[in-house]
Formats: C-alpha cells, sequence, structure tokens
C-alpha cells in the first residue's frame, strides 16, 4: 500500500469539485470493503482518496412510495432489513443480506457494492500476472488459466473476468435506475448501462467518468418484485461469492406468466438478463418443465472455458429451481 | 454420554481470551519496535540477480533493507527430519536462491509497518527465472521411491505376506485411486516473531509448538550460545503443526534487531504464509482391496503418492497409518515421493491419517457395496487386535465399541442401504456414511518441576505447549485431583524456555509426554514432604503440609519418557531435538482411534452438500479434561468437514504458487456449514502406554471424516467422489 491524499468533502458539490479537480489517481471511498482491500494487494494503488461517507444527501432512503429510492451510501445491511424490500421485492433483501459477510455489510455502501471490482485472481494477485483489467495491454492469464469462477457470457479476448456482486444482478431484473452526478449535471441510466463488457478496454469497468458520483438507486415499483427470489449458489454456505446466482421474479395472470424476470449472476462479465429464458415464458404456464426450458435457454450462447462449462448445467438448474421459488410466492 | 474420571473443568484461559486479555507472542511490543516486511519473488524459481533499494531506502521511515548480500554470517536452517530446527532446508534471503514463487527475497525494516509494507513494494528486484515443477503432474516433477530416498529418518515400504496374490486370489475386489488438493493449517494467529536484545542474549516472542526447537535452531543459524537465547510461547493462536518447527522469519527478525539494535516485529501476512511454509502435501492412493464372500479381506495393495518439495524428502508415511485399519492377512505398500517447486511441506493436523483413511475407508465402503454388506458389520468383521505389521497386539482398540456406540447414537439402524433411496421432504437426497480414522500412539522424554507455597498455591512447570486444545486446563485438571487442591490453585507455567526444557508438542503426543512428567513430579512433591518427616496421608491441606516443613515453599522435579525409552533420551529435549517414542514399543503397538457417523443431503439440482449431523465416537484412553477434550474433538470434526467439502490450493502450473491464497478464496467453514456434532468418548485409561493412561485426541478427531462424508455422498446419490476437495461439478447429473 502506497501513501495518499485524504479528502473528506462535506456536501456532494464540494466532492463532484474536489473529484473534477482531481485528475487520474483519484478513488472515491464509502464503505472502503473493496478499494482498501485492493489497496492492500497493491492492485489499486490511488494517490488521493476522497471520502464521501460526510455526504448527507446519499444516506436517504425511501421505500414508501410508487418509486424506492436507495440512497448511494445507505449501508448493505440496513437495505437488506429493510421492510418493503422484504416485502415487495424479496430478491433485492436476498440479495443484500446473501452477500458477503454481518460485517462486511455493515460497512460496504449501496453504490461502492454496485462497483465492486472483480474477484479474478489474476487480477488481484498482480504481478507478474498477465491482465488486461490491471495493467491494460498485458495479456489475460486467465482465459487459459484457472478460469472456474470466471465469465462465459460477455467475455473477450480481453477478459473474461466476472462481476463478483449480488445486488445489481437482482437490480437489473427489477430495470432499476441509476442517478449519477457530475461536474455537467446529473444524469439518469439503467442499470444495465452502468457496467461495461470489457471489449477491448477491460479497465475500465463502468460507464461513469471520473467526477460522477452514484448518488442513489432507483426502483420502480411493481408488481413482479413481490413473487421473486435471489437463488445463490456457492461453494460454502455462507460468506462466499456465487458459483451461479440468479435473481427471478414472476407475476402469473389466469394462471400463465404474465411478467417474468430473470438475471444471472456469477457467469457473466456484467450482471446478465437472460431475456430469450423470460419471453420463453410468457403466456405459458410456470411448472418444473417450462421452467427448466427457460433455464436451459437462459444459457445458450455460454462461451465456456477450461474450466467453467459445467455452469451451464448447473446454472439451468438453479435458473429453474429459482423461477420455482419465486412462483412460489405468489 | 460417557462417564469422565477427570471432572468438568471450565477452560481456564477461557475469560482471557473472550476478553481478549490474552497476549499471544507478537502481541509483545517493546519500546522502540522496528517493523519488518519482506518483498516476495514473482518468478516460480531461480534467483536473484539485483535489488535496487534506493526509492525504498528513500522512504522516510525506512530504516534498513536486507537482501541476501547482508546475511552471509548467518548460517542456513536445517530440515527438521534432516537433523536440524526448521521446516525446511532453505532459508530464504540467506541466498540469492528463489525456490518456489512467493518466497521472501528481501525484508525492509521500518518505524511503521505500514512503511515497511510501502517501501517493501518499491524494491525492483531483478531475476533469472529457471523452469520449474508446481504441481505433482508437472512435466518436471520428479518421482523419487521413498524407501530408495536418502532421508536421514528412512521410511520402508510396508509389506506383510503376499500381498499381490492374495489380491489377485481375492474373489470381491476394489481398484480405486483417490486425489488430495495441498492444504494448509490456517491457524488464525500468523506467524511470527518479536524479537529484542540485551547484550548478547536474545528474547524471542515466538507463537510456537516448538519453543525449545526455535531456541537452539536461531542460536545455530546466529553461531551464539543456545544460553543466551529465551523464547516466549505461553500461548499459540492455533498451530496445526504450522508452528512445529522453525520459521524462516524468525533469524531473520533476530538479526535485523541486532543490526539495528532495537526490537524487531516480523508477522508473515496471510497470503506469504500460503507462499513461504508448510502445507499438507497433495496426495494420489491407488488402493486395492480383496475379501472374501463374507467380507473377510484377504489382501491389500496401497501405491502413495505424495507431493514433496525438490529441498527435502518431507516423509509421507500414510502406510504407516493404512496397514493399521483392519487385520489384512496380506498388506504391500508402495510410496513415492513427488518433488516439485513448492516449500517443503510439513505437519499439518493428521497430516497423513487424513488422507489415508479417505482412501482406506472409501474403498471399504465401495467393497461393502459389491459385498452387499452393512459396512459397519464389514468393519467389524475386519477388526483386529493384533497389529499386523508388528505382530504385536494392540495396547487398546476399542474400534468395534466405537462403531456400535456410534451407530447406535446415531441411528443407523434407520439407514435403508440402498443408494438414493432416502429423500429429505424437501427432495434432497439423504446419505448415512460411517468411516474410521486412526493416528499413532507416541510419547517423549519430558521433564517438569513443581513448587508448592505455604499459602496453598501450586506452580507447575512442565515441557509442553498451550495451543488452544486446553493442554494447561489439562495440566490443571490432574495437578488438581493428584494433589487435593482446587484447580484455582494451581498456575501452569508452558512454552517458556526460561524454565523446563520445551519440546516439539506435535503428532498428539503432547499430553502422553507431558501428563506422566506431571504426576511424577506431583509423586516427587508429596515424596519430598514426606522426607521433610510431614505425614502426607491425612487430610492435610497442602499449604499446611509446606508450612509444617518450616519453608516457605517446596521445590521438586521429574521426568519422564515413553515406555522402553532409554532415560538418556532426555538429553535430546534438553538440546530441542524430537525424541518421542511409538507407537511400536516392546511388547505392544499404539493408536488413537476414531469412528465417525455422518449424514448428508445433497441438493440434486445443484450438487450442494450439507452436513446437518455427525456423531463420533473416540478411543483415546483416559480423558483428562472432558471439556477441552469435546471441544478438541468437536473442532476436529469442523476441520473434518472443512477438509473434505472446502479446502484445496488452486495452483496455475505456468506460473507456481497459490491463487487462492487467502482465507477469502480458501475456503473454510463458517458457521453455517456446521449442523449438529455429538461426540463421546470411550474413556478407559491405557495404562500400557503411560502411567496417565492416556493416547493422543489432538489429531485422530479429524481421521476419518473425509470418507464418512463422502460416503454418505455415495450413499445419498450414487456418485463415488474420489478427488477431494469435493466440488459442486462433481455432483451434476447430467440427465436432471
Amino acid at each position: 500500500m502506497k501513501r495518499f491524499d485524504y479528502a473528506r468533502p462535506a456536501d456532494l458539490g464540494s466532492a463532484i469539485a474536489t473529484l473534477a479537480a482531481a485528475g487520474d489517481g483519484t478513488r472515491l471511498v464509502a464503505g472502503g470493503t473493496t478499494l482498501f482491500d485492493l489497496m492492500k494487494l497493491d492492485v489499486e494503488t490511488p494517490g488521493r482518496l476522497v471520502d464521501i461517507n460526510g455526504l448527507a444527501e446519499l444516506r436517504g432512503i425511501d421505500t414508501g412510495g410508487d418509486e424506492l429510492r436507495l440512497g448511494a451510501l445507505v449501508r448493505m445491511a440496513d437495505a437488506a432489513e429493510d421492510t418493503r424490500l422484504k416485502a415487495d421485492f424479496p430478491l433485492l433483501s436476498e440479495a443484500l443480506w446473501k452477500a458477503a459477510s454481518q460485517q462486511l455489510r455493515n460497512m460496504a455502501s449501496l453504490g461502492g457494492n454496485l462497483l465492486q471490482r472483480t474477484r479474478c485472481a489474476y487480477f488481484r494477485h498482480g504481478e507478474p500476472f498477465a491482465c488486461n483489467k490491471r495493467n491494460p495491454g498485458s495479456g489475460c492469464a486467465a482465459i487459459d488459466g484457472a478460469n472456474r469462477s470466471h465469465a462465459f457470457f460477455g467475455g473477450s479476448d480481453a477478459c473474461v473476468a466476472a462481476y463478483p456482486g449480488d445486488f445489481a444482478i437482482a437490480l437489473i431484473a427489477m430495470d432499476a435506475v441509476i442517478d449519477v452526478e457530475g461536474a455537467k449535471g446529473r444524469r439518469s441510466l439503467a442499470i444495465a448501462d452502468l457496467h461495461r463488457q470489457p471489449g477491448a478496454r477491460p479497465h475500465q469497468d463502468a460507464n461513469l467518468s471520473p467526477d460522477e458520483i452514484i448518488v442513489q438507486i432507483r426502483i420502480p415499483a411493481n408488481s413482479v418484485g413481490r413473487a421473486s427470489t435471489y437463488h445463490k449458489v456457492r461453494d460454502r454456505e455462507s460468506y462466499a461469492f456465487a458459483v451461479v446466482s440468479t435473481a427471478a421474479a414472476v407475476r402469473i395472470e389466469d394462471g400463465v406468466v404474465a411478467d417474468v424476470r430473470i438475471a444471472l449472476g456469477g457467469v457473466a462479465t456484467v450482471p446478465w438478463r437472460a431475456r430469450s429464458a423470460e419471453q420463453a415464458l410468457i403466456g405459458r404456464r410456470l411448472d418444473a418443465e417450462t421452467a427448466a426450458e427457460a433455464g436451459r435457454i437462459a444459457f445458450e450462447g455460454a462461451a465456456p472455458l477450461n474450466h467453467n462449462s459445467f455452469k451451464i448445467e448447473l446454472g439451468a438448474n438453479v435458473v429453474r429451481d429459482a423461477l420455482i421459488i419465486a412462483a412460489g410466492r405468489a | 454420554m460417557s462417564r469422565n474420571f477427570y471432572p468438568e473443568l471450565v477452560r481456564v484461559d477461557a475469560c482471557d481470551k473472550v476478553r481478549g486479555i490474552t497476549r499471544f507472542g507478537t502481541d509483545n511490543r517493546p519500546e522502540n519496535l522496528a517493523h519488518g516486511a519482506f518483498a516476495v519473488a514473482t518468478i516460480g524459481k531461480g534467483r536473484v540477480l539485483s535489488v535496487d533499494t534506493l526509492s525504498a531506502e528513500a522512504l522516510p521511515g525506512v530504516l534498513s533493507v536486507i537482501t541476501h548480500r547482508d546475511t552471509t554470517s548467518l548460517k542456513p536452517a536445517q530440515f527438521l527430519m534432516a537433523g536440524g530446527y526448521a521446516f525446511q532446508t532453505h532459508s530464504p534471503i540467506l541466498t540469492a536462491e528463489v525456490a518456489y514463487r512467493g518466497q521472501p527475497v528481501a525484508l525492509v525494516l521500518a518505524e511503521t509497518l505500514e512503511i515497511a509494507i510501502e517501501a517493501a513494494a518499491l524494491l525492483r528486484i531483478d531475476y533469472e527465472e529457471v523452469a520449474f515443477a508446481a504441481t505433482m503432474d508437472s512435466p518436471l516433477a520428479e518421482p523419487v521411491a521413498q524407501a530408495q530416498a536418502p532421508m536421514r529418518y528412512p521410511l520402508e515400504d510396508v509389506s506383510v505376506g503376499d500381498a499381490l496374490s492374495a489380491y489377485e486370489g481375492g474373489a470381491v475386489k476394489v481398484d480405486s485411486t483417490y486425489g488430495m488438493e495441498r492444504q494448509f493449517q490456517n491457524p488464525m494467529e500468523l506467524i511470527g516473531t518479536v524479537a529484542s536484545w540485551d547484550g548478547d542474549r536474545l528474547t524471542i516472542h515466538e507463537g510456537t509448538q516448538n519453543a525449545g526447537g526455535c531456541k537452539f535452531g536461531v542460536a545455530d543459524q546466529l553461531g551464539i550460545s543456545p544460553e543466551n537465547v529465551t523464547v516466549i510461547s505461553p500461548f499459540i493462536g492455533g498451530g496445526f503443526g504450522q508452528k512445529n518447527s522453525m520459521q524462516s522469519q524468525l533469524v531473520l527478525a533476530a538479526f535485523a534487531s541486532r543490526q539495528l539494535g532495537r526490537p524487531v516485529k516480523i508477522v508473515v501476512p496471510r497470503r506469504q504464509l500460503f507462499h513461504d511454509t508448510t502445507s499438507r502435501p497433495a496426495t494420489r492412493q491407488r488402493v486395492r482391496l480383496a475379501a472374501d464372500r463374507e467380507g473377510r479381506l484377504v489382501g491389500a495393495l496401497y501405491d502413495v503418492d505424495a507431493q514433496t518439495s525438490k529441498l527435502d524428502f518431507f516423509p509421507a508415511e500414510h502406510a504407516d497409518t493404512a496397514a493399521r485399519f483392519y487385520g489384512y492377512p496380506a498388506f504391500k505398500s508402495f510410496t513415492r515421493l513427488i518433488r516439485t517447486d513448492i516449500p517443503t511441506p510439513g505437519y499439518m493436523r493428521a497430516p497423513f491419517e487424513h488422507a489415508a483413511a479417505f482412501a482406506i475407508e472409501s474403498a471399504m465402503d465401495e467393497l461393502s457395496y459389491q459385498l452387499k454388506m452393512d459396512p459397519v458389520e464389514l468393519r467389524l468383521r475386519n477388526d483386529t487386535a493384533v497389529d499386523v505389521v508388528s505382530g504385536l497386539p494392540h495396547s487398546s482398540r476399542h474400534v468395534a465399541e466405537c462403531l456400535r456406540r456410534g451407530a447406535e447414537t446415531f441411528g443407523w439402524s434407520r439407514r435403508n442401504p440402498k443408494p438414493r433411496s432416502m429423500v429429505a421432504a424437501n427432495g434432497d437426497l439423504i446419505g448415512m456414511g460411517v468411516a474410521i480414522g486412526l493416528y499413532s500412539g507416541s510419547g517423549g522424554p519430558t521433564r517438569a518441576r513443581i513448587i508448592a507455597r505455604r499459602d496453598g498455591t501450586v506452580t507447575v512447570n512442565v515441557g509442553i505447549h498451550e495451543m488452544g486444545q486446553g493442554a494447561v486446563t489439562a495440566i490443571i485438571n490432574v495437578v488438581a485431583k493428584r494433589l487435593g487442591v482446587q484447580p484455582s490453585a494451581v498456575t501452569a507455567m508452558v512454552g517458556d524456555t526460561s524454565g523446563v526444557p520445551q519440546p516439539l508438542t506435535a503428532g498428539s503426543w503432547g499430553s502422553t509426554s507431558a501428563m506422566p512428567a506431571v504426576e511424577a513430579v506431583c509423586d516427587a512433591l508429596m515424596q519430598a514432604l514426606a522426607e521433610a518427616g510431614v505425614e502426607t496421608s491425612g487430610n492435610v491441606p497442602l499449604g499446611e503440609m509446606v508450612a509444617r516443613t518450616g519453608r516457605d515453599e517446596i521445590q521438586t522435579d521429574a521426568s519422564s519418557v515413553a515406555p522402553g525409552q532409554d532415560p538418556q533420551v532426555l538429553g535430546r529435549t534438553d538440546t530441542g531435538r524430537v525424541a518421542p517414542a511409538g507407537p511400536v514399543y516392546p511388547g505392544f503397538v499404539t493408536y488413537s482411534y476414531a469412528v465417525h457417523f455422518v449424514e448428508v443431503h445433497v441438493e440434486a439440482s445443484t450438487g450442494r452438500i450439507r452436513v446437518p449431523r455427525v456423531v463420533s465416537m473416540f478411543d483415546c484412553g483416559r480423558v483428562l479434561s472432558p471439556r477441552t477434550a469435546r471441544s478438541q474433538a468437536i473442532g476436529g470434526v469442523v476441520w473434518g468437514i472443512g477438509g473434505t467439502l472446502r479446502e484445496g490450493a488452486e495452483t496455475d502450473a505456468r506460473y507456481g504458487g497459490v491463487m487462492n491464497g487467502d482465507i477469502a478464496e480458501y475456503l473454510i467453514p463458517v458457521n453455517a456449514d456446521i449442523g449438529s456434532i455429538e461426540v463421546g468418548f470411550i474413556d478407559e485409561p491405557d495404562f500400557q502406554v503411560n502411567r496417565s493412561g492416556v493416547k493422543g485426541l489432538g489429531e485422530v478427531v479429524m481421521a476419518g471424516v473425509a470418507p464418512a462424508i463422502t460416503n454418505a455422498v455415495y450413499h445419498a446419490t450414487e456418485t463415488r467422489v474420489r478427488d477431494l476437495p469435493v466440488r459442486l461439478e462433481m455432483l451434476l447429473r447430467s440427465q436432471e
């Protein structure tokens, strides 16, 4: 870890001004659960940290209205316990409490969690591993390496690092919107547009400019979230990243699927919406057979690596199980 | 569940530990402390050509950078199993050689830990890299037949009868190969040293299972008299074998402290511990079992490939354990050591027995299905009172009772023998499995001293280390009972070389060595009181007896050795050497035993395995401290679950090292992984092995958990898992 300057602005405006003036090598810090970890590994080596924990305007949580608003600084643990989320959007609450450990959830902010960086070992463990995300142009050691936990959706020749988070998977299923504010003002983008597939520029995880700060997450109230789940399969019962996860939500009308959402974690470079699987279910009964078919469709087009092809079968089962769990809550 | 001879005593250090009062080795912060951090090799093997220290040394607060050019006065360490005191022969930073990825190549000393870490990252190191073998399958890995390896303590293959013919003539056969990845001890307390000098006297605070070995080892490396070294290790935050010998940082901390003229602390971070100390080596074990139609074993062939380093021949003693499971009429082993470019492997809790039990007891389970015989019954039929290797009787062997009692407690009779026949309400497949584990009994020369005072207090000083296993609680329990005093009146001093010698505590010989010495020194005290003319047979309190001698305190010394050992072997203890004997003693052989019954629930769609229930029975001789014994047993079963379903190194052979080298990615169990664990003890003393009647417990507790789980998984799923750790993908069934 190297030395860094540290600023703690008191409001959003001065935070943006600080960021805009700072240029490269500046990082926002909220809970610090990803950043400090990567700084200790010398993967993140910011010269300057802008601590946004003093920004009261990012702390709001309002889940009472037609649109749920979660401030970017709301801690994961607090959002996980929100009664509206638990009642009407169990997939969101579950995605939060199935992540990390209680201690980490007490620290980690929602905004920071969305931007959690990959767990790819070649990325995290520094030299001499080739990693285009950490060291652009150096190559990708994972493509022919230990890639059981890597992505078979959304990868490129330059990078197959999986997006590690859970909450964003559930959010993408709910068509959440992210409000960001920067030197040029405020803008909103669909959560689906927040994360970048690596393409030729894996070092850029998100479609945010350096002066922009995530202000809040908005989730449109809907009637599909109630019958939902975040089904997370991992290598141990708790405190582990997803081997495969599925956020599933379903609304049944007159015995057939009127609305359904399926999103996948652990298998893609970005939060991954399985729209063709959703389409296949619309207008049909949801039973073990159609759910299994949706599961198979969800994994069509996967480009498996040496060690992760089992997730096609596993993932299809997880999607099926998630749909059945979700439908059981209708 | 079992009637205990000794009373239930609350762990004597429990309150301090939960309040954070206990001071572990590197919690010591002497005045003016300097901090060390290592720079580690980023190549798989080779040598350091140059270290550019300019920018590191320019950092304010940096005191010194030590490279191999600065350490020429230091003598390289020697491997414990080659007559030395260290976990391997190779000494990082004492030469330019890089033996494996992640090896320390330079040490930075600074005013703060943060500065030291930052400076270590600023070192620019040039290497010459050479080709290497990171795994047993690497083309440059070098297999050597162990019996032919030039080892200081040679290990021969086990050969009883004509095993090949017996196997070939058997009516029912199993021929299976079982693999296991490298595993790491990961005690909560990291390895580390606080070194300080007072003139020419060196004091070391370090969590170690071998204060004596560290004392003599570091003195040898520094070229000073061991008389001038004190190693203090009263508490260890878990050892599990990783701390059983001198580690690389010790001599460097002492050296740096002498150079700087101030105390130095080095704590090896978790990630570096995956790269620069011991591990349980990877293994590949082929088991061939043959039985007659009634399920009696007629012959067994056992071939082991075990990973070692290219630095040392770490012995692979799997066959010695495997040959003791049953009364095989014929048994033949063949062990190869596979030399690779990793740090020398070492002793990790049940070092060979965890793997050997996985292989033998999995094969027995496979045999039971071929025979259509209940796995408990098959084991009972092959139990033995005689050790087939030596022909000698077992001192005690309560395997059958463990099996029967365990089966009853577990409810084994409710098991439907047909695989995939038991299904839970939620659709999970239920499986029930059983397996035996065993661990060799041993004991060694140990000295003890006791001081009884007029005020009724007693201090006992004995050669053993408190690793969290409850050694001190057991000692106090024994002393209190023997002297008729309250446990609160007794204190124990252990792990401190300023008292009696502190030999290595490992191999489940801690209690078997120390407790006889403790009993002997208690008896010596009473003898001394009697000789002073005090009546010792009545109900006179101990303090009153001391008072009647007219003195303030009485001190006596005593010692003990294992059965058949010449008392002169105490000289080895006095010089920090490893000296226990066993399991083969004059006239008998001794082992501790475990039997585990495991229930698993397997989620068919994902392969997720849950272990809601374990019942384990142990034959460890006399239970000296019921509460800490139970804790140790439960902890061992937890580890067995982790060592089967979670733990395994991931290595990228192109690079070497360990890809999952932290405890976020190297999975150990969390609370949610652990269900009900019920443990019981036979608690029958074995007075042949020592006067205390105690056999070892610390290692045997996890031996056999692995096959009990995978046998249960087979019963649940009809999928035989032969490679550990078990991963989801191994249980996926494509037809679903």
